[in-house]
């Protein structure tokens, strides 16, 4: 069960990566020529920048719908790594790049406390997540 | 042991753990000279090679992921899927427990209306420890049954005796530990067949109540519904209750099969706004009821609270327990003669019942079976001359004909069910009734679950599964030449040698 303030903390994240990822997607989907330049730099164009695009606007969606939104934030998360990574090798941070990339990296960091938070929802770790041991304190008398 | 062609699950862990890196290093310097689509891969393997050292040097918690990384996830992961796995897929027919698949069978088909005639042969034992019925040379037609009657109270001469006309009574099972649509549905499915349901030791049974079904009313350890701050009855309130034209009789419940000696126990998680004011507790906290009754500390002040219940209630009142020591029940028994004050019947529960939550030590090592206590309290009322006095219902896994005749047989006048009910309300034995996931919406309070339960059709399903069982048992009695249940005796009963009725039987 996840804490109610913790549940606010987490969908104040995730709408945050939501606007940040989803205010691009207009530029990648209308083929801004900043994003096809972007692109081209990473020899993805137009390909990439199509499916990224779509792999984008997938997480955003996820992000928002309750019982998927541990998935999205892993997709996002996957997404801003690769989108850091572009920056370090390729992209580089002159101008206006770096206020790109520190949106990735907000972004990346965005998806990761929603991660952490809603750890519990992913499949298949019950048996992890079932057995942190709590001290049980002295019987009293 | 010869280790070599199986996996070394060591090796392959170390191997793995230094993949890991070198993959996402490969992959890296891929998406750099190569190609940008090769991050693709880049990224999850950081992100694996993170988990990764999370697993093996941050968290504390599991050894098997301190020594072993990301691999030993995948036992947790293997374990956390068995239950489902070996319930779907591989256990036989009749390994799981409580109930294996052919008893939860039997139940499905009753409830649905299907004939449950199988083909071939048995699917049980029939070695030494399976006690079976021996049937008369002489049959007699179904014609010849006499419908079931049975009256609480008319020992007594009390002016509100209750007749039952249906052997099978719905053990108590609470609002509470029950949602409300299932017992609403459990209810309505008794009311169309007129037998009885008890309402567990809920407090105001306001559920149990808007179906017009006759009631047993549960007075459990904590007395919700009924009680004083200090923990000890309120007469007002009990006269209030019982005043209720539903309510037939009243039960105190001294102990219960699954956790004798300990109070009932609701789940925080069960514990909703509308529970905590039904039963008058605070929310957020389990609730553990005491272990006995303030009013009840040795025989004579138990025998005579059943006595002061009785002139309250102006009802049949009657006790439940779970027998531990026969000798107790003999001096219990010794006590009613000599106040002269019996209880209007007797429920013996064996522990073998159910519950929604008990601490495991209890569900599995307290309190006699069934069979055995069913056989020594019938006895001992039967050598004290009292046994016309008291009437004895019976409960512990009595879901099916075959294990309720037998409970005929030992004595009892009319048994319970709990769980069959509630198998037969669509219960998978998911084994969450204390964590409010109950997956079919049965012992559980969230409403996405609830939903699943559709109260007509589950009504349908309960009155179905009695009437199919009255049915049996009649072809049960046609066969073994009684007319009535109270024909039926311990000699109707073969018991082979490793049964733990044996030592009771006679050997000449
Ligand atoms: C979900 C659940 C709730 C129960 N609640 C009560 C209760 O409130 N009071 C009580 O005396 N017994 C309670 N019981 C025990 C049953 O009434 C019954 O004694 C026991 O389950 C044996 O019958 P069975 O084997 O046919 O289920 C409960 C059992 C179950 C499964």
């Amino acid at each position: 069960m996840t804490i109610p303030k913790l549940k606010i903390i987490s969908w104040i994240t995730q709408i945050v990566a939501v606007v940040i990822m989803g205010q691009t997607l207009f530029f990648k989907f209308s083929a801004h020529p900043e994003s096809v330049q972007l692109f081209s730099e990473l020899g993805m164009e137009p390909k990439g920048r199509l499916l990224i695009g779509a792999l984008e606007l997938v997480a955003c969606i996820l992000l928002l719908i309750p019982s998927s939104i541990v998935y999205g934030a892993l997709l996002g998360a996957c997404l801003m790594a690769g989108a850091v990574i572009g920056h370090i090798t390729e992209l580089g941070w002159e101008g206006p790049r770096g206020e790109l990339g520190m949106l990735a990296i907000v972004t990346l960091i965005c998806c990761g406390i929603t991660i952490v938070i809603r750890h519990r929802e992913l499949p298949l770790l019950k048996a992890i997540h079932s057995d942190t041991p709590t001290e049980r304190g002295r019987r009293k008398r | 042991m010869s280790t070599k062609l199986a996996i070394n699950l060591h090796k392959l862990a170390r191997f793995t753990n230094t993949a890991i890196p070198i993959l996402a290093t490969i992959f890296f310097l891929a998406g750099r000279y190569i190609s940008f689509y090769y991050h693709f891969l880049t990224v999850p393997l950081l992100g694996l090679l993170l988990v990764n050292l999370y697993y093996l040097f941050g968290q504390k918690n599991h050894s098997l992921l301190r020594n072993f990384g990301i691999l030993g996830q995948g036992r947790y992961m293997l374990e956390s899927l068995g239950p489902e796995l070996r319930q779907y897929l591989f256990s036989g027919d009749t390994e799981e427990r409580p109930f294996n698949r052919t008893e939860r069978g039997e139940v499905y088909r009753k409830a649905n209306n299907v004939d449950s005639a199988a083909s071939f042969g048995s699917q049980n034992n029939f070695d030494a420890t399976e006690i079976k019925l021996r049937h008369s040379l002489f049959p007699i037609s179904r014609g010849d049954v006499e419908p079931y009657r049975m009256t609480f109270g008319e020992e007594r001469g009390i002016q509100n005796a209750y007749t039952l006309t249906v052997p099978i009574i719905i053990s108590g099972m609470s609002y509470g530990a029950l949602g409300k649509r299932a017992v609403r549905s459990l209810a309505r499915g008794i009311a169309q067949t007129g037998g009885l349901m008890n309402t567990g030791e809920g407090g105001y049974p306001k559920y149990h109540l808007m179906e017009n079904c006759d009631l047993a009313f549960q007075i459990g350890t904590a007395k919700f519904g009924v009680r004083n701050r200090d923990g000890t009855l309120n007469d007002q309130l009990l006269a209030e209750l019982a005043a209720k034209e539903q309510i037939k009789m009243i039960e105190l419940k001294l102990s219960q099969g699954a956790k004798p000696g300990k109070g009932g126990m609701l789940p925080k998680e069960k514990i909703t706004q509308e529970i905590s004011e039904l039963r008058g507790v605070p929310m957020g906290r389990d609730i553990v009821s005491p272990t006995h009754h303030a009013e009840c500390q040795d025989y004579p002040s138990t025998i005579a609270f059943i006595r002061r219940i009785q002139e309250i209630s102006q009802l049949p009142v009657g006790i439940k327990l779970c027998i531990g020591d026969p000798r107790q029940f003999f001096e219990l028994v010794g006590e009613m003669k000599r106040q002269d004050a019996f209880p209007d019947f007797i429920t013996i529960d064996g522990a073998e019942g159910g519950t929604g939550a008990a601490p495991k030590a209890f569900l599995d090592r307290v309190g006699m079976p069934l069979f055995p206590a069913l056989k020594s309290a019938n006895d001992i009322l039967l050598a004290a001359g009292v046994r016309q006095r008291v009437k004895i219902i019976a409960s512990g896994k009595l879901i099916s004909p075959g294990s309720q005749i037998i409970a005929f047989c030992l004595g009892a006048n009319a048994v319970a069910t709990a769980r069959g009910f509630m198998l037969s309300i669509g219960c998978i034995q998911a084994l969450q009734c204390g964590s409010n996931t109950c997956p079919v919406g049965i012992t559980t309070h969230d409403p996405d679950l609830e939903r699943g339960i559709n109260i007509p059709d589950k009504a349908l399903r309960v009155a179905n599964y009695i009437h199919s069982l009255e049915h049996d048992l009649d072809e049960l009695l046609c066969s073994a030449g009684a007319r009535t249940v109270s024909d039926l005796t311990f000699d109707h009963l073969y018991i082979p040698n490793e049964s733990a009725l044996y030592p009771f039987a006679n050997h000449s």
